[in-house]
């Protein structure tokens, strides 16, 4: 056998492009008679990782969440919808409902705006574009965390940089109170610091996108009299669409998810609380890791239920 | 050319299956490797060894000093792995362990705050059962923070309690008395200040919605003669006549009224430490912390009020009222792999000389970094003869007269009171509810968590 290989292989290799022969030489179509594993062996161990760390926890929360879980008042047992009740009257999580809808709502809106405006700008090369998408990227690469440190020195009300500003320039007496006195005020500052975490990778998104559309048709559209703003309008737009979608998509799980920038920056205080921080209480402080998945569940269903309905407004297949 | 194409597949695939099998193999391997407990089958077990083991200890703090380590090491063959983790991040990898039912570490942290929640919970061995914690009482006032239904659920391992502190030169240069021994002096004295013009604010008061906050209005609760909860846990600061809530009032009132800065709204109480106190921005904290007069306020490169700051006895109602305790402890998790170790390390690490050796009494080679005061009484008298520790003469009688947060001692619930603490006085702070509503609120809570339902 390995005598007759070696002849034979010289000869495939050189033809790989030939047609198969078919019946002509009187044999039987060459058919596999067995499944080729090859490609699920391949890719079992990604599965599997992906079957224990999200499948197994995602199934354990939705069965979870019927079920009384709560360390300090074992044993664990079924509950109904009892979770989700206690999830009902809860006053700090009903507070906190309508601060993450302000993060969803303006973080969205404008880190899609400023994804599209950014891209379009840096869709043309011009010199340095590469080092300023280099320092955009920037506070996206930074924990949500460090970043809201590093706005905690910013927006502090003793020392912070803003007050001093305004100190310098004789508009305050610079004590002015940024984030905890006022509520509007305090959600507005927390999502501008998540925008600007955010914001940098729908830029990306978007610019990956853009770069995709054949300068042709910009050309095209010229000679036919097409303003640039026109041409934003009826090319851009359309052509950037499921980029658009995809980073919106994107941004609804982040802002709906938000934990660290306005635990950071506000604390525990009502004023900035999001949801996913009760459910870090109700999980962690309370142990009652019912209601943490109750909440989880829902939290996850909400931002299936938005990112839908955002993949049906906004995205549109575009063939180039 | 068929033949050749078949000849060639039979010769090419089983070597292209045979590599893609292992690879697969491997990856389950590896995959199945991974979720494995690493095999050395003691997870949850509790070995007894006590020589030739390592053992792991999570504490929110600095490791003692290498030497010090390694002297234990030599003289118990236990070696120690230290994690030093944010106290925040410890809390919940202590819950997130024990409800898994998994090791985590071999000692770790335990928090006077949450000694009820962990004793309910019996997530941690008796200590009584691994120290004479008998013999310790008298010498660590602070052990009976960290008893629950009898049993000791941590030895502490220092001593921080709730202390004022003033920067006596503003008060001197206001002319009043800078060691008021009542709440009206003390009052009194910072509005004179104010109005003197010494600072524009003097009062620190860290109104963020954070633990800080809460400790604040415990420690002024006892300084207007009351507690927050009975023995029972009930609250005890419902109506205007209770001390819990007129410390309530004083504290916004004092917001209110200008004597803390507006932007302490959004201030924790280490931002308050660091940013006001330290800088000479105000002239008093009223609920601050024992130590910080010799490791913030008395350090040049972090503080411009260095030798100006003193402790003073916390101001009462008709005199000096006690000083509350807000030690840190260690225990042992039930998990632990090698529980009879971690005893020896923790007797080790909470022993009275060692702790003299920490706070720097025998030099600064032996002091481990950041530790605040030494839990054992022997070891803060050797500290104030040695005039090692700064107010060391005011700081002494107040530990031996500190006494706990709660009678009963902390509440299994206590984080979740404390949440409502927080939250609810930095509400009545910023004026989205008044402090009737704050007390009727945390109140309600408390009664709901104490009833059980």
């Amino acid at each position: 056998m390995s005598a007759s290989s070696s002849t034979a292989q010289p000869t495939a290799t050189a033809q790989p492009a030939s047609p198969p022969a078919g019946p002509a030489t009187g044999s039987a179509p060459v058919r596999r008679s067995r499944v080729d594993l090859l490609p699920y062996l391949l890719i079992a161990p990604v599965m599997i990782f992906i079957a224990l760390l999200a499948l197994v926890p995602a199934v354990t929360t939705v069965v979870q969440s019927f079920f009384r879980v709560d360390a300090l008042d074992p044993p664990t047992r079924f509950d109904g919808f009892g979770n989700f009740v206690r999830l009902a009257g809860d006053k700090a999580l009903l507070g906190s409902i309508g601060n993450t809808v302000f993060y969803v709502v303006v973080g969205v809106a404008l880190s899609t705006i400023i994804g599209i405006g950014a891209a379009v700008v840096l869709q043309k090369p011009f010199r340095g574009r590469s080092l300023v998408i280099a320092v955009l990227i920037l506070p996206w690469a930074l924990p949500g965390a460090v970043g809201g440190v590093l706005w905690t020195g910013i927006f502090d009300p003793n020392a912070g940089l803003i007050n001093s500003v305004l100190s310098t320039l004789h508009l305050s007496d610079g004590n002015a109170v940024l984030l905890g006195q006022n509520r509007l005020l305090t959600i507005t500052l927390i999502e501008l610091v998540q925008v600007w975490q955010i914001a940098p990778l729908s830029v990306l998104l978007i610019l990956a996108v853009l770069q995709l559309i054949p300068d042709e048709l910009y050309e095209a559209a010229q000679i036919d009299g097409c303003t640039p703003w026109s041409a934003f309008l009826r090319i851009t737009l359309p052509l950037a669409r499921p980029g658009i979608a995809v980073t919106m998509v994107q941004a609804v799980i982040a802002t709906l998810n938000v934990f660290d920038q306005p635990y950071v920056l506000n604390g525990a205080a009502n004023t900035g609380a999001s949801v996913t921080m009760q459910t870090y209480f109700i999980s962690f402080q309370d142990l009652d890791f019912g209601g943490g998945y109750a909440l989880s569940l829902l939290i996850t269903l909400v931002t299936l239920v938005i990112s839908l309905g955002v993949i049906r407004l906004v995205y549109r297949r575009v063939e180039l | 050319m068929l033949r050749i194409r078949r000849r060639t597949g039979t010769r090419i695939t089983p070597p292209r299956r045979r590599t893609a099998l292992i690879a697969g193999l491997t990856g389950l391997a590896l995959v199945l490797a991974g979720c494995g407990d690493g095999g050395n089958g003691q997870a949850g077990g509790g070995s007894t060894q006590t020589s030739g083991v390592t053992i792991t200890v999570a504490l929110a703090s600095d490791p003692p000093p290498k030497a010090a380590l390694e002297a234990f090491t030599k003289q118990t063959g236990i070696t120690v792995n230290w994690v030093n983790l944010d106290w925040d991040s410890l809390q919940n990898k202590i819950s997130a362990a024990a409800t898994a039912n998994t090791y985590f570490a071999d000692a770790t942290n335990v928090d006077w705050s949450r000694v009820g929640q962990l004793g309910k919970l019996g997530w941690y061995f008796p200590m009584e059962d691994y120290v004479d914690t008998a013999a310790m009482e008298a010498d660590v006032p602070q052990l009976a923070s960290f008893k629950s239904d009898g049993h000791v659920v941590g030895i502490p391992y220092d001593a921080s309690i709730m202390v004022t502190t003033v920067n006596t030169e503003m008060f001197q240069k206001a002319g009043v008395n800078p060691a008021p021994k009542t709440m009206d002096e003390y009052t009194n004295a910072l509005r004179t200040i104010k109005s003197k013009g010494v600072v524009q604010y003097p009062l620190n008061i860290p109104f963020a919605a954070a633990e800080g906050l809460s400790t604040y209005w415990y420690e002024a609760t006892n300084a207007f003669g009351g507690s927050v909860l009975d023995k029972d846990g009930k609250p005890q600061f419902a109506t205007p006549d209770t001390a819990g809530y007129k410390a309530a009032q004083w504290m916004v009132d004092a917001l209110k009224s200008g004597l803390v800065p507006p932007g302490n709204i959004n201030v924790t109480d280490s931002q308050g430490q660091q940013t006001l106190m330290a800088k000479g921005v105000v002239a008093s904290t009223f609920s601050d912390y024992s130590g910080t007069v010799g490791t913030l306020y008395g350090i040049k490169a972090s503080s411009s009020v260095v030798g100006k700051v003193k402790y003073i006895k916390t101001p009462g109602v008709s005199g000096p009222a006690a000083n509350l305790s807000n030690p840190d402890g260690i225990g042992i998790p039930k998990k632990a792999k090698y529980p009879n170790a971690a005893a020896k390390f923790i007797e080790w690490f909470t022993a009275t000389e060692q702790q003299a050796d920490f706070s720097g009494v025998n030099g600064p080679d032996k002091t481990m970094p950041g530790y605040p005061l030494p839990s054992h009484l022997s070891a803060v008298k050797q500290m104030t003869a040695k005039g090692n520790l700064i107010g060391g003469a005011d700081l002494e009688p107040m530990l031996e007269g500190s006494k706990p947060v709660f009678e009963g001692g902390a509440p299994a619930w206590y984080p979740k009171f404390s949440n409502a603490v927080y939250t609810n006085l930095h509400a009545a702070a910023t004026g989205s509810m008044s402090v009737e509503q704050a007390m009727k609120a945390i109140s309600d809570t408390a009664t709901q968590l104490a009833s059980g339902s």
